[in-house]
């Protein structure tokens, strides 16, 4: 059971395991010294002692009793003390390997689990080592020491109690294995069945627009009913394990009893070490039920552990800036390969550029329009091929002077908790307040800002106001445009909005990134007049490169797609 | 709180007091297991001759001794019975709470999860059963059970225990109860805002990278989480605290024990051999005492759950309009929305302003507006969903209500929820007695039937096995179809192409105007793609018509149509 594979280590983790095992050690022999003394003072008022005269034995076990109940607690707070500073260590790693990881969700780790790692999972592996780890030591050493003590008074019942841990051991995995055995042949309908209530809360809004939701409530409560006889019989297996454990550990209580009376009938035994040995036996097993009954939550905190372990891994070193890149004037892609999850989504890209300008990525859905936009914004780096910035090369855009001079927006921009000034200055914290306004005219929020109550610092975001899609684009616009970042990019910024939304954003980026280079990845094929120069992608490759005029004259797959897109409408 | 839990208690208490009298056996079978081995070694130690003046104890400690592993087990279960009984009532309960709101939740709350943590909350509050309720109850029976064993034989010691072990009974959770109930709460709120600075975060991580002040937000973030982490360990404290009181008083009460059945001896209630045997028993007994006031200390997580659960109660106040009159046949389904205005509750400017309009049988008509112009509050109001404050909307002579959807109107709306069941059981569920060979002829039409003929198990695939493998597209047509199996003459469409590349959108606008081609439909879009196809383009602002006409007609007359227009055709 003490495996090393899942154990905590680094620092301050060696003194931690021997520091327990002191602890440990020293509980057992507490524990042995409580029982005696008890089986003293009974012994001795079953044979007839007055009370005071075993006042020296029950004063004696009650002192070993509390010490020993003391030296528990104590072992757990030093198992608590090591679990929060392991858990801080891990979790500042964690958290900060997420911003230097480059664009985990861009790698297809959603954010929910992003969280929910960094919060539960650093709790529950913290849960295991406070609490699983002290009991995994109490089991090595307090069974031994116990049946040890118990060898020497009485062999026999030393050995009832060695044979039955192999029993107990044998029917808790032959059960379990049942159990799982059971669980993955129902996991499908039980899935089903358990999600179902979730599924139809989700599905509500649709339910009711198909005229269901009335009647869908006899649904629900059919297959809760459902739910309950499935999980009925799933538990009726699944709780044989602990049953096993009860079972077994409570007939070798009662198998050394016995024999222990048989024992004093015959008279090889006496009373005093009978009753010790009555009083030891459940304290032999209880280490042992302790963890049997922990398995699960040992799972999970292991399983925790290591997900956070590879997720820290996954932390790339930002590599040491050997020479600081200028203003980017000119950039050149050579053979540039990216992948992701093994498969190329990018391949062999090569192109250059030098001075501002307006390049459009294009292609159909699927072609690594947004694989293209999030290598060069450092969200993933090239697998293979070279990147050039002012004929300096770099392996990966992922690098702090790079990400100072590039803007980002996306499709749907995130806007933080905060007020509507921060937001904007987001990137220059230090901006004042005219610089914002300044901002806010240019980017023609200045009708709306003005009509709030707080005027520029009016919350938004989730708590605060909350804004249509094309003010939240306008606020992306205004952090870029301040903060003055010489590369735009741009990833759909217009698709999800409606067409006159859309058309006064198209106005109002092609007027105020006029001197940046920007690059727009867009499937909407009105904006390519305003493009000057244009990448056409498909399945991963640039197939065609050069101006709308220059392409639509090639008659090649940028024809084709741009007169598709025409003639549909 | 108490709304929540004491209707389930009165309706399941037969059942409750089954698993207590269970769990009273097992208590008892660990405390007789010890009793009676106790009783067994003193008794042996006398030497009877004879091996049978201790044979009942003999089999009476292996008949405890299954009894102590087979009555918890059985608790086990009927005690999960009785919380997924529970559990069963509760989402009833909260899915007759929310059905009427249904349609309100997205405009109301942003992430729209809200229903997601509802579902949770009522799963956690099975946990208050099974942790807190149940063992609660037990510990206080059992508590009342020793006690008056104790009583039998001697009234003043009775007392005695009942002082003693009442500390653990009852002083130690209650006191634990409200040293921690605060840190529970601050925890509570703390974690709440780790994890909402969290997602923030992540959300915004390329911003924060690009402005380079990550140093920032991990320092605070990690202040913050130590902020957590010192409450923690304050309840962690009052837990060893709690723990060594307890224990303290488990251990005098063994010596009490003791010494009291030393004095019923000496009197000549007891033969000496029950010394041991009422010592070892109490063991067993104050073990099952000890998780009391962890049981109680869990009660603050529950509040939060159920509080949430009545805050939905509250503001029931949005309901979907619904009307029970029984439904007529309606000979000629054209749509009449005279002078309707309509304001969501709480907002002062209305968001439909005396709006007027006719739609006759079989036209179709676009709706444009920028996103907020009431677009969407329109298709509410036409599926009956919510009533106009004034004006009225008709379909034939009757008045629109929430009854008429599946009968008379379909809807498509933007992100329709495709359920976790197969793919048939999808599409069959708007109308679940249909034909097998209607659900053919809607997949049909929604030109489905090659994608759904390529699957192996057909329309018995499992909708999540095809999740990642079906696109946006063909996701909404096994929606288009479920809404097609309805047969209704009236069809609202709301947004469904978004987020749809320019061809697929071109060719699902195609299929769904080809499969409806003799309904009315009303589709309320954001882009123009398929305006030439539909009779006729309304654009809605500040909450009345701007703009009216054909595409023909508009594209002539109406220059910034025209603009509009010839910039989203060239996509």
């Amino acid at each position: 059971m003490f495996r090393k594979r899942g154990l905590p280590t680094g620092k301050g983790s060696l003194p931690f395991y021997a520091s327990l095992s002191i602890m440990t050690f020293l509980e057992s022999v507490l524990i042995i010294a409580q029982a005696s003394f008890l089986a003293r003072a009974i012994t001795f008022l079953f044979e007839g002692a007055q009370i005071k005269e075993i006042g020296a034995d029950a004063a004696l076990f009650l002192l070993f009793f509390m010490l020993r109940t003391i030296l528990g607690r104590w072992k757990q707070y030093t198992a608590e003390r090591f679990a929060d500073r392991y858990g801080a260590r891990l979790r500042t790693k964690l958290v900060s390997s997420y911003f230097h990881t480059g664009h985990l969700v861009a790698r297809g780790f959603g954010t929910g689990r992003l969280v929910t790692l960094a919060i539960e999972g650093i709790n529950k592996m913290k849960g295991y080592i406070e609490i699983a780890i002290p009991r995994m030591v109490s089991m090595a050493f307090i069974p031994a020491l116990i049946v040890l003590y118990v060898f020497f008074i009485d062999k026999i019942s030393a050995a009832i109690l060695v044979f039955t841990v192999p029993i107990v051991i044998i029917f808790m995995i032959l059960l379990g294995l049942a159990a799982q055995k059971l669980a993955d042949k129902q996991y499908e309908t039980y899935r089903v069945l358990s999600n179902h209530f979730m599924d139809s809360l989700k599905g509500l809004e649709t339910l009711t627009y198909l005229g269901q939701s009335k009647s869908h409530e006899k649904k629900i409560n059919h297959v809760s009913e459902q739910y309950r006889k499935a999980t009925n019989k799933t538990l009726r297996v699944a709780f044989l394990s602990s049953f096993a454990l009860d079972f077994f550990t409570s007939l070798s209580i009662a198998f050394v009893a016995v024999g222990l009376g048989f024992r004093l009938i015959d008279g090889n035994l006496t009373l005093l070490p009978a009753l010790t040995i009555l009083i030891l036996a459940p304290e032999y097993f209880l280490p042992i039920r302790q963890v049997g009954k922990d398995y699960h939550a040992t799972l999970d905190g292991q399983v925790a552990m290591k997900e956070i372990e590879s997720m820290i891994d996954l932390h790339e070193e930002a590599q040491p800036i050997q020479n600081p890149l200028s203003n980017p004037t000119d950039i050149q892609l050579d053979k540039a390969t990216v992948h992701a999850q093994n498969t190329p989504i990018l391949k062999d890209i090569s192109f250059s550029w030098s001075g501002n300008g307006m390049i459009g990525v294009v292609g159909p859905s699927g072609a690594g329009k947004t694989t293209f936009i999030h290598m060069l914004a450092g969200f993933l780096d090239p697998t293979f091929g070279r990147i050039f910035v002012n004929n300096s090369e770099t392996n990966t855009l992922n690098r702090a002077d790079w990400l100072d001079k590039i803007a980002y927006i996306p499709q749907q921009p995130y806007i933080f908790p905060a007020t509507l000034a921060d937001n904007i200055r987001f990137y220059e914290p230090e901006a004042t307040d005219d610089a914002v306004w300044n901002v806010i005219k240019q980017i023609g929020l200045y009708d709306f800002v003005q009509q709030l109550p707080n005027g520029i610092h009016e919350e938004i975001g989730e708590a605060g106001r909350s804004l249509s899609g094309g003010q939240e684009q306008r606020i992306a616009i205004a952090r870029a445009l301040l903060s003055n970042r010489p590369v735009i990019l741009l990833d759909e910024p217009t698709a999800h909005l409606d067409i006159e939304t859309e058309f006064e954003i198209k106005q109002l980026i092609t007027r105020i990134f006029k001197n940046k280079l920007v690059f727009f990845a867009t499937h909407r094929y009105h904006w390519m007049k305003q493009m000057d120069y244009l990448l056409v992608l498909k399945g991963g490759q640039l197939v065609e490169k050069g101006t709308h005029e220059q392409l639509l004259e090639q008659e090649g797959t940028y024809h084709q797609l741009f007169m598709q897109g025409r003639v549909s409408k | 709180m108490k709304e929540w839990i004491m209707p389930y208690i009165r309706q399941h208490k037969s059942r409750i007091a089954l698993t207590l009298l269970i769990g009273l056996l097992g208590v008892g079978s660990g405390a007789m297991l010890l009793f009676v081995s106790g009783y067994l070694i003193s008794k042996s130690a006398l030497r009877p001759e004879n091996v049978m003046m201790v044979y009942v104890p003999i089999v009476a400690v292996r008949a405890f001794s299954i009894g102590k592993a087979v009555f918890p087990y059985l608790e086990r279960l009927v005690s999960h019975d009785i919380v997924l009984r529970i559990l069963a009532s509760m989402r009833i309960r909260l899915y007759r709470l929310v059905e009427p709101q249904a349609l309100f939740f997205r405009s109301r709350y942003q992430t729209g999860d809200l229903l997601g943590v509802l579902s949770d909350d009522i799963e956690h509050l099975q946990d208050l059963y099974i942790r807190t309720i149940l063992p609660a109850g037990l510990g206080v029976v059992l508590y009342a059970v020793v006690i008056s064993i104790f009583g039998i034989f001697d009234i003043s010691f009775a007392v005695m225990m009942l002082l003693l072990l009442g500390v653990i009974i009852f002083l130690i959770p209650i006191v634990s109860y409200h040293v921690n109930r605060t840190h529970h709460i601050t925890i509570k709120k703390r974690r709440n805002q780790l994890y909402q600075q969290l997602t923030d975060a992540i959300y915004g991580i390329t911003d924060w990278r690009a402005s380079g002040r990550t140093d920032t937000f991990l320092q605070s973030y990690h202040a913050q989480d130590e902020q957590l982490v010192q409450t923690e360990r304050k309840i962690k404290s009052w837990k060893h605290l709690q723990d060594i009181i307890s224990q303290l008083v488990v251990g005098t009460s063994i010596i009490l024990v003791m010494i009291w059945a030393t004095v019923q001896t000496g009197q000549g209630v007891f033969e000496p051999t029950l010394i041991a045997a009422f010592t070892l028993m109490l063991f067993s007994v104050t073990d099952a005492f000890v998780p009391l006031a962890d049981a109680v200390s869990h009660i603050p997580s529950y509040r939060d759950s159920i509080s949430r659960i009545k805050k939905m109660e509250e503001n029931a106040e949005l309901q979907v309009n619904s009307n029970d009159e029984p439904l007529a046949f309606i000979e000629e389904p054209s749509l009449k929305l005279n002078n309707v205005t309509y304001h969501y509750p709480g907002t002062s400017t209305p968001i439909l302003c005396d709006l007027s309009l006719t739609i006759p049988v079989g036209k179709k008509i676009a709706v444009l507006g920028k996103s907020g112009a009431g677009k969407s509050t329109l298709v509410k109001l036409l599926a009956g969903a919510i009533k106009p404050d004034s004006g009225s909307i008709t379909i034939g002579e009757q008045t629109v209500h929430s009854g008429l959807l599946s009968h008379q109107i379909g809807v498509l709306n933007q992100k329709p929820h495709l359920f976790d069941t197969t793919i048939g059981n999808n599409i069959r569920i708007g109308r679940p007695e249909a034909s097998e060979a209607d659900v053919w002829k809607a997949i049909e039409q929604a030109q489905l039937s090659q994608l759904i003929h390529s699957l192996p198990k057909g329309l018995d695939t499992p909708m999540l096995e095809m999740g990642s493998r079906f696109s946006g597209g063909e996701r909404q047509r096994i929606a288009f179809a479920r809404v097609l199996l309805q047969n209704t003459p009236i069809l609202l469409v709301d947004e469904a192409t978004i987020g749809l590349d320019p061809i697929t959108e071109t060719e699902l606008i195609q299929t769904i105007l080809h499969a409806a081609s003799d309904k009315t439909i009303v589709w309320v879009t954001h882009h123009l793609a398929g305006a030439k196809n539909m009779d006729e383009i309304i654009f809605i602002k500040d909450g009345a018509i701007s703009i009216h006409g054909s595409h023909d007609k508009l594209i002539k007359e109406n220059a910034y149509y025209k603009e509009l227009y010839f910039m989203d055709q060239l996509n």
